[in-house]
């Protein structure tokens, strides 16, 4: 039915050992990089980390709260509320235009994070999950 | 610029701006959550234009397709990151379409890899802070089965569409 045109030259159209090996040059990569941004060194209290522009504007140890609260960060361009919890944090609701923070979902573990791109609003864990509560209860900067 | 490459080249983008629309309908970040995460439909463009055209065409189809959906969507924040991503996708496949052991469909993986290395460091750039860096091993992982779903599409277009319909005519 379908008829090739004459000029179509099957060039570069049938897949090759070549492309196989692009695709595990790429997940290598991929792997390599996961490794290098392992985060380094978990101690200390689950930690929340704030940041706006770059740079931070309040941290919370989560081991310390009883409950969840909420935090309104009314000041960002497109207004946002971050629920923190003992078991870890998230972006319950924000006026940006892409909503990637809220399909982000809760993150539990060091390392992990929320990013608002429109926001230039990052909410970051640091430290381990399990570890005990430190004396600092609420760092606002 | 001859009437018959400057239709062509409206057509691909009017679909190429179609395309992402479509795609934005059904973000694949509801599966995933994966802030950057897209199929890439309208690289299908990019490739065909590159392949059945050539690289100067892909590269103004491109342009148009990402202003005009910065302008569409409203959204100028958008502009610097489909630019960021679109423009090192179409460099790297024009590269590696020069390497004779790749198929399109290499060609197109490398793509949507360099796609999504593309949009992280723009944001990267937009934030002042590496923390996205963090979302791009998963994200190239991804660019492997988006770039060779979308690689496998435009296989079957270039095979199914002949280049006479859409190329100029050689006497």
């Amino acid at each position: 039915m379908a008829t090739p045109a004459k000029s179509s030259g099957a060039e570069g159209l049938r897949p090759t050992l070549g492309d196989l090996i692009l695709a595990a040059l790429v997940a290598a990569a991929a792997v390599t990089l996961l490794f290098a941004l392992r985060p380094a060194g978990n101690s200390g209290a689950l930690t929340a980390r704030i940041s706006v522009n770059g740079e931070t504007v309040a941290q919370y140890d989560l081991t310390a709260l009883d409950e969840p609260i909420r935090v309104s960060l009314d000041e960002l361009p497109y207004p946002a509320v971050v629920e923190l919890s003992p078991e870890g944090a998230q972006i319950v609701e924000s006026r940006c235009p892409g909503e990637d923070c809220l399909r982000t979902g809760a993150i539990h573990t060091a390392g992990e994070q929320i990013i608002c791109l429109p926001n230039k609003l990052i909410v970051s864990l640091e430290g381990a999950s399990n570890a005990p509560a430190s004396d600092i209860d609420v760092v606002a900067g | 610029m001859p009437v018959r490459r400057l239709t062509r080249c409206a057509v691909l983008t009017a679909l190429a701006l179609a395309l992402s629309v479509a795609e934005g309908l059904f973000p694949l970040t509801i599966l995933f959550p994966l802030p950057g995460l897209r199929l890439g439909l309208a690289n299908l463009v990019t490739v065909y234009a590159l392949y059945a055209l050539s690289g100067r065409e892909a590269l103004l189809i491109l342009l148009a397709r990402c202003l005009l959906g910065a302008l569409v969507g409203g959204n100028l924040t958008a502009l610097a990151f489909s630019l960021t991503g679109g423009l090192l996708a179409l460099g790297t496949m024009a590269l590696l379409r020069r390497i004779p052991a790749l198929s399109l469909l290499g060609v197109s993986v490398g793509g949507a890899a360099a796609h999504n290395t593309g949009q992280i460091l723009a944001a990267m750039a937009v934030l002042g802070n590496q923390a996205p860096l963090l979302y791009l091993p998963p994200l190239l992982l991804c660019s492997i089965v988006t770039g060779g779903v979308t690689g496998a599409v435009s296989i079957l277009l270039l095979r199914q569409v002949p280049h006479s319909f859409i190329s100029e005519r050689k006497s």
